[in-house]
């Protein structure tokens, strides 16, 4: 009884000391944090965006881009898409001295109360998908974005489906979050000034599952199109939904929705024929992208993520800044990041305005196609 | 617009069975044991999952097929056993080792039990919502310019079914006869014979049973299934209990019901961002109001 106590005991002792001996040896470190929501129904869009982060940073480890004697590293960080716990996680980065700017957050209504926590500490934020345009408009000059807003997001969906749809129309319901009502409203507003029809304006729950109640209002309406401001899981139950009531509307949404699980939950012969705005084009038909991709799916094994190429132009953006800050100072990333004329990025060229929005505020539209997600073109 | 409003109806109704299948193992389990078994909406979620498990393994003995009624009978008889079982085990090792404690103590490891479920479940089937496989064909039936689908008639009949049988059991069988004298008092029932240990092990059983079935229904009615589905269900059927009148069984049915309809009704007219808000109302005005439930007696609170 006594003899296999004290063997652990030293076998205790000996990986403690290795376990110190190991980080005595390790280069010292610069950290960039990526923050998103890991798990929960979201899980799958903010990995898209750390991957990208990761793969960039580890790309210029190998080539030995940054600050000379130091090792970049990512820290994810999971918010839940929870507000209170995007606060919580902002905290922990601000306390962590080896981090220098943090990427994210992913969920508008977590940018939005988390940005206040970084600019206090003078700290660079980039996130790639947050699209409330009212984030920008708080004053933080340590705040930046890759994605295009959802000002110009939700006028130029309701201007496809206007125009290119032959809408008439239009019911719209969004998931009452910073992102999904924003997107909403600004589609109401330019639907509206567009002549179209806005039948009803209703709000659903994150993480209720039916919808019923509200889509069957929805079908006495007899709406041309349904606009959903929201995510996916949201978002392919109503259209589920929608087609279960034998509703024919045609079904469009914003960001949110593009990205290949929306189809695998709602099933691909439902979703056919939907719509999503997307803040970008197809990258698998941009030259330059080409070589990104094929790292990609080499480092994960896995298809190209919806965000991944996002958080890999803001990484590189970053650490580009790191670079010329040529140190470890936050103040001094921040510097140098407003002093980048013009990135070019794998999503495209990347410019940020006073304000830190990208001046680059490109919309595709994307359709449900033989259960794929097919880029149609651009949206004016 | 009355093809709404029938419309709405079915709607409710629907859930609302599911609601009542819940509401079901809630209830039994309060009037035998005074407890509330928080973890109960978990097993329903927990009925889920192995309803996508169930599928996958006849999926693997069976390549050729998919879907049809004799695929969804195949779930539901592997589904119930095992949640029923879970709910046995539950009871066995978080509960009756604390029979005798204050009433908060189970309550508390009840409340474990859920948080515990609900990761473990996390861990092994991942974060992000899960596609449950279309097992029966969706058909529309139309009903005027209503439409109800054979996967709604489906859930109804299952359900009436169960609550029959339940029924039944309570009111016919031994076990039952000795349910009903647990719930009626106790000691005195132990004092007769009546195997306290086994008569509560029943009692999980069948509401873990229920439970499980409530929960391959949902996963086929809305298709995703998420391991927080088990907490927002599992509070509207507490609700449902409570406004049927806590312990009583045709109570719990008839919350449910009531529950379903009313959420269908009140977020279809009035505002589908307040649709949660309808059944949390009905239960702060129900405990205001008439503590023991619609169809609860009124009991003198014993010295």
């Amino acid at each position: 009884m006594f003899k296999p106590l004290k063997c652990q005991t030293v076998l205790m002792i000996l990986i403690l000391m290795g376990g110190g001996c190991a980080d005595r040896h390790k280069e010292p470190l610069i950290k960039i944090g990526c923050a998103a929501p890991l798990t929960g129904d979201q899980a799958q869009l903010g990995r898209d965006v750390c991957r990208g982060v990761r793969l960039a940073v580890e790309q210029a480890n190998e080539k030995g881009i940054g600050v000379p004697g130091y090792r970049l590293e990512v820290t994810a960080l999971d918010d839940q898409h929870n507000p209170a716990q995007a606060v919580n996680v902002a905290k922990k980065f601000v306390a962590d001295r080896d981090v220098l700017a943090v990427m994210g957050h992913f969920n508008s209504s977590c940018t939005k109360p988390a940005s206040a926590i970084y600019h206090e500490a003078r700290m660079v934020q980039i996130t790639a998908s947050s699209t409330n345009p009212e984030l920008s408009k708080q004053g933080f000059d340590t705040f930046f974005r890759v994605a295009a807003t959802d000002d110009v997001q939700g006028p130029k969906g309701a201007r496809y489906a206007a125009k290119q749809l032959d809408t008439k129309t239009v019911f719209v319901i969004d998931d009452k979050t910073t992102y999904g009502k924003g997107l909403a409203d600004e589609f109401q507003k330019e639907a509206e000034a567009l002549g179209l029809h806005v039948l009803g304006h209703e709000g659903i729950t994150q993480g209720d599952k039916d919808f019923m109640p509200l889509l069957t209002r929805v079908k006495s309406l007899l709406p041309d199109m349904i606009y959903f401001g929201g995510i996916y899981p949201e978002g392919s139950l109503l259209v589920r939904q929608a087609r279960a009531l034998n509703i024919p509307a045609k079904f469009m949404g914003g960001d949110g929705l593009a990205t290949p699980i929306f189809i695998q939950l709602s099933s691909p012969e439902i979703a056919e024929g939907t719509y999503a705005t997307m803040v970008g084009g197809d990258m698998k038909k941009v030259p330059t992208a080409q070589e990104f991709i094929k790292a990609y799916e080499e480092r994960y094994g896995e298809e190209l993520g919806q965000w991944s190429a996002y958080g890999y132009d803001a990484a590189n953006i970053l650490i580009t800044a790191i670079q010329k800050a040529g140190g470890k100072d936050r103040q001094a990333v921040l510097k140098a990041i407003r002093g980048i004329p013009s990135f070019q990025g794998v999503t495209g060229e990347v410019v940020f305005d006073a304000q830190g929005d990208n001046r680059n505020q490109f919309i595709g539209v994307f359709k449900v196609q033989n259960g794929l997600l097919a880029y149609v073109g651009p949206a004016q | 617009m009355s093809f709404i409003f029938l419309q709405q109806i079915i709607n409710g109704l629907t859930i609302g069975m599911i609601y009542a299948l819940i509401a079901l193992g809630y209830t039994m389990v309060y009037g035998i044991a005074q407890l509330i078994n928080f973890a109960h909406g978990e097993i329903f979620m927990v009925g889920a999952y192995l309803g996508l498990v169930g599928y996958s393994l006849l999926k693997l003995l069976f390549p050729a097929g998919g879907h049809g009624p004799l695929w969804v009978a195949g779930v539901f008889i592997f589904v119930m056993p095992c949640t029923a079982f879970l709910g046995v085990l539950i009871e066995r090792f978080a509960y009756r080792p604390l029979r005798n404690a204050p009433r908060l103590a189970p309550l508390i490891t009840a409340i474990g039990i859920s948080f515990l479920l609900q990761n473990v479940v996390m861990l092994i089937f991942g974060p992000s919502d899960k596609s449950f496989p279309a097992i029966l064909t969706v058909k529309n039936y139309p009903l005027g310019r209503a439409a109800v689908t054979n996967l709604q008639l489906f859930i109804a009949c299952v359900s009436i079914a169960l609550m029959f049988g339940l029924h039944f059991f309570v009111k016919k069988t031994r076990t039952g006869k000795a349910m009903r004298a647990l719930a009626d008092d106790r000691e005195a029932a132990s004092l007769v014979g009546i195997n306290t240990d086994r008569v509560m092990s029943w009692a999980f059983l069948i509401g873990s049973a229920l439970a499980g079935a409530g929960g391959v229904m949902f996963g086929m009615y809305y298709n995703t299934i998420n391991f927080h589905d088990g907490y927002l269900a599992g509070l509207k059927a507490f609700t449902a209990a409570v406004l049927g009148g806590i312990g009583n069984i045709p109570g719990a049915m008839f919350g449910g019901l009531l529950i379903g309809i009313l959420e269908g009704l009140g977020a279809g007219y009035i505002s589908s961002s307040w649709k949660n808000v309808f059944a949390f109302h009905v239960l702060i005005l129900i405990l205001l109001l008439r503590p023991s439930g619609l169809l609860g007696a009124r009991v003198v609170k014993k010295a």
